[in-house]
């Protein structure tokens, strides 16, 4: 059965778009324009995947609300914000909403598609139980790689799924650094250095809210970023 | 000229004061010395006409003047005990000459004495008793008594004593008189005791000279000696601190009273150089009264006595004894039933400045000084401060055209009343456009770009749909130039909200310590792949250097300022990185060959939005340069309390960029936030 996706986004033309390219790869996708309509259809039949767009018509915090009304109804369904602006990226994350991930406007759509089976292969993965061999350990930190899932010292730390496979690409040769490039690809996005540095600085505000004394992503000036051993 | 100085030169303008003092003054003086004289005059006036009234016996004209002798004569025929009174011989000698005979006539209480003095180079000596006596030479002497007349023919052949016989009359006058004689080589002297009992009221003498000869009849004189009576008669009518004298119409001394002496009350003082000032200024000018009239002379030879003996009244200031004395003499002629007999010579001592006796006027000149000092003192202060209030809206005129308008508190002087504040509020309202009108120019980019990434979503995905659809492929060529359009158009809006994100990024910048030295050396191997070919120098102090501030900023300023470096350095050219630390700032520099900064944009550079690449050619298909990577450089430094510069290096080689840092100020704990 096809996944549902709910698109919310007020520009009818890029909403247009997104709806028709997701369709052919295979999803059943509905749009909405305004956040009272989606709220409407959500409160009959919740989507399974939604993709918000922060400034929704009238309202800048629009999509804001529409996450919050969301999460209230289903602490486990996959919200991803797509905003024009790259401030609102430290204000989602700062406002904890618990999106799963947020992506510039001028993604791609082959990379927003990534984004989505990504996140539902991790929604699967989050059903079963823990495989043993897909999860890596290194020192207080746990990588469960299905399941999209990281723990440090036992503590969940929300990452988003863009900020979870930059953690896994360094922790997965500790000690070795990474730039910015290598990041970008696997992380599977196309921004600029600025954007993979504030990534990395709400990667660490994240352990650090956890763990006070996390000082383990080492920035390298010039080269990139590593993992501490 | 500064506003000071001329303001100080307008005060200048109140010197007129010191110097309207300075004429009062004068004029008040020269009124004050007026008035002195006047009453001076009134005074003699009134004395002459009261004298007048007292029984004085004018004799006729000409007279001969009979001395007051000190001291008892030794008729010897030398004339040393008539030294004092050798000035004042009258010349009774020939009408073509004068001077050939020169008598003095003196009286003590042994009786009359005369000295007569006779200039003849040529001797005829002949005793009196000689037949010959009348044709040689002699001296005819006449005395008279009323009607009763005597002659006597003076004559000796050699020096020493003689006799004078009278020729032959009955009288009661002495029949022989005893003289002596001398002679030198130029003439010859006669010394004469004349007895006192009884006393001639008349005397002539006459010389006769053997080698030119002439009348030897002389005319009786009348005498004229010092009047005792009428001195004490004048000594009752002279008042306090005045000297009186009678003189006749010759001049010569009847009566004298009174004393010189100025009021004891101040004589002593000295003035200091402010009175030698002036009285070297405004009283020895006016000192221009006779030396005659000074001490106490037989005969006053003096411009002041000519002038009232001739019928007009006449003033005149000296010098006095003393320093600091001055004589005012009024001379007013004598005059009874109409005619002039004499002159009454009127002399007082003052002080040598009256002004400054007058001690108000003193004061009022200090007052003036002092009134001049202040008001100079007080336009100074104003002009000081007017001067200061201006050079402050200058100086935050030149704060706010370097920050671009933008001005960290209000104008100075906006609450001024008066014009300066006026102008001030003028100024205020026109860096708050320029600063509106750069804000506005700021944010035009970032506000475009937000606009457009719209429009360029939908354009980019509906590309991504377009590559998803069956195209034949020339339509394919068309959406593959179609995607380059969006790609670089996405590209120019990234670069137009660059400044703004920068500008958020600097704005939530954390500080740490990290080691600047070490991120130095991480970004200089990073750019060694970059240089492309251009040699890259690289020069890093050995020790690290601990700093505290936004590690990621600082690596991203370096960035900018090494592409900047690489885009400028031809193919075959150098850039060199270099670090080093100066007392509480570290200093990167980064230099490179190539072309020159333009001299005027050398201050401008670090402002946003500048580019100079024109002159470079840009490669088809790179983006154009914005100008905002310097910008970024600027924000950075100014983040960690430093400042960035640029400027052509000295030899010409190329260009030196610098960046001086000092680091972030460290935040205090509270003010930390935490997510909560």
């Amino acid at each position: 059965m096809p996944r549902s996706i709910a698109i919310v986004e007020d520009e009818p033309l890029i909403r247009a778009n997104y709806v028709e390219a997701l369709a052919r790869l295979g999803y059943e996708v509905r749009g909405y324009g305004a956040r009272g309509e989606a709220e409407a259809a959500f409160s009959q039949r919740l989507p399974e995947l939604v993709i918000i767009d922060i400034g929704l018509g009238d309202e800048p915090e629009g999509g804001f609300e529409l996450c919050r009304s969301l999460r209230a109804k289903s602490p486990t369904l996959p919200i991803i914000f797509l905003t024009a602006r790259d401030s609102d990226f430290d204000v989602i994350s700062g406002l904890r909403l618990g999106a799963d991930d947020y992506l510039a406007k001028d993604v791609s759509l082959h990379q927003l598609a990534a984004r989505i089976s990504a996140l539902f292969r991790r929604m699967e993965a989050l059903r079963k139980p823990v495989a043993a061999d897909n999860v890596i350990a290194h020192g207080p930190l746990k990588i469960e790689t299905e399941r999209m899932r990281v723990t440090w010292n036992g503590i969940d730390v929300p990452l988003t799924v863009t900020e979870f496979w930059m953690v896994h690409t360094l922790v997965r040769f500790p000690g070795h650094v990474k730039n910015r490039d290598q990041l970008m690809r696997d992380a599977q996005v196309v921004v600029d250095d600025a954007t993979i540095t504030s990534h990395v600085k709400r990667i660490r505000k994240k352990f650090i809210a956890v763990d006070a004394a996390f000082d383990a992503i080492d920035t390298v000036h010039g080269a990139g970023y590593r993992w501490k051993p | 000229m500064s506003l000071r100085l001329k303001l100080l030169l307008v005060a200048l303008s109140t010197l007129a004061l010191p110097w309207a003092g300075w004429q009062f003054v004068r004029q008040t003086e020269a009124l004050l010395r007026e008035g002195q004289e006047q009453a001076l005059l009134a005074s003699a006036g009134t004395l002459a006409k009261a004298f007048a009234a007292a029984d004085v016996v004018w004799p006729a004209v000409p007279v001969l003047y009979l001395h007051r002798l000190a001291q008892p004569m030794a008729v010897d025929g030398y004339a040393d005990d008539w030294t004092e009174l050798r000035a004042y011989a009258q010349s009774l000698g020939p009408p073509q000459d004068a001077q050939k005979l020169r008598v003095l006539l003196g009286e003590n209480t042994g009786g009359l004495y005369l000295l007569a003095e006779v200039r003849d180079a040529t001797r005829t000596r002949v005793d009196a008793r000689d037949p010959r006596a009348a044709q040689s030479d002699h001296l005819m002497l006449t005395l008279a008594r009323g009607a009763d007349t005597r002659r006597y023919l003076l004559a000796s052949a050699a020096p020493g004593a003689f006799e004078a016989h009278a020729e032959a009359a009955d009288s009661a006058l002495p029949e022989r008189l005893a003289g002596a004689w001398q002679e030198d080589g130029s003439g010859y002297r006669v010394e004469l005791r004349i007895p006192d009992a009884p006393r001639p009221d008349r005397i002539g003498i006459a010389a006769f000279d053997a080698a030119a000869p002439g009348p030897d009849r002389p005319e009786p004189r009348a005498l004229l000696a010092y009047d005792v009576r009428a001195a004490r008669s004048l000594g009752a009518l002279v008042p306090d601190h005045a000297r009186a004298r009678v003189v006749d119409t010759d001049a010569w001394l009847i009566a004298d009273a009174g004393e010189l002496q100025a009021p004891a009350s101040a004589s002593r003082e000295t003035d200091g150089w402010f009175g030698n000032l002036v009285y070297h200024s405004m009283i020895a000018p006016v000192l221009t009264g006779s030396a005659a009239l000074a001490g106490a002379a037989p005969r006053i030879d003096a411009a002041e006595v000519w002038q009232a003996l001739s019928g007009v009244a006449a003033t005149s200031w000296r010098a006095g004894e003393t320093r600091g004395e001055v004589v005012l003499t009024a001379a007013v002629p004598l005059r009874t039933e109409g005619e002039v007999r004499g002159a009454l010579v009127l002399e007082q001592a003052n002080r040598a400045l009256p002004l400054l006796a007058n001690r108000a006027l003193f004061g009022l000149a200090g007052a003036t000084l002092a009134a001049l000092v202040v008001s100079g003192l007080i336009l100074l202060a104003f002009g000081a401060s007017l001067s200061f209030r201006i050079r402050r809206l200058r100086n935050a005129a030149e704060r706010a055209v370097r920050t671009s308008g933008r001005l960290h508190g209000p104008m100075p002087l906006a609450d001024a009343e008066d014009e300066l504040g006026d102008l001030a509020r003028s100024f205020g309202k026109l860096f708050d456009e320029v600063g509106a009108y750069t804000e506005y120019l700021r944010s035009l980019a970032s506000k475009l770009s937000h606009e457009l990434n719209t429009p360029l979503a939908i354009v980019k995905s509906s590309l991504d749909n377009l590559d998803h659809q069956a195209l034949p492929a020339d339509a394919r060529a068309y959406a593959a130039r179609a995607r380059d359009g969006a790609e670089r158009l996405g590209k120019i809006v990234r670069a137009m909200s660059e400044a703004g994100r920068i500008e958020r990024a600097i704005a939530s910048a954390e500080a740490e310590d990290f080691d600047l030295t070490a991120l130095v050396a991480g970004c200089a191997e990073g750019y060694r792949a970059l240089a492309d070919g251009r040699e890259l120098r690289v020069r890093l102090p050995a020790a690290p250097i601990s700093f505290h501030g936004a590690p990621e900023l600082v690596a991203q300023a370096l960035d900018k300022l090494f592409d900047n470096a690489r885009s400028f350095a031809p193919a075959d050219g150098w850039i060199e990185l270099s670090l080093a630390q100066s007392d509480a700032s570290a200093e990167i520099r980064v230099a490179n060959s190539g072309p020159l900064l333009p001299v005027t944009m050398q201050d401008r550079l670090f402002d946003s939005l500048v580019s100079v690449r024109g002159a470079v050619a840009r490669n088809a298909g790179e983006t154009p340069h914005l100008g905002l990577g310097l910008y970024v450089v600027r924000l950075v430094a100014e983040l960690h309390r430093g400042s960035a510069t640029a400027r052509n290096m000295a030899d010409g080689r190329g260009v030196e960029f610098g960046l001086r840092l000092s680091g972030m100020p460290r935040r205090r704990l509270s003010e930390v936030r935490t997510d909560a």
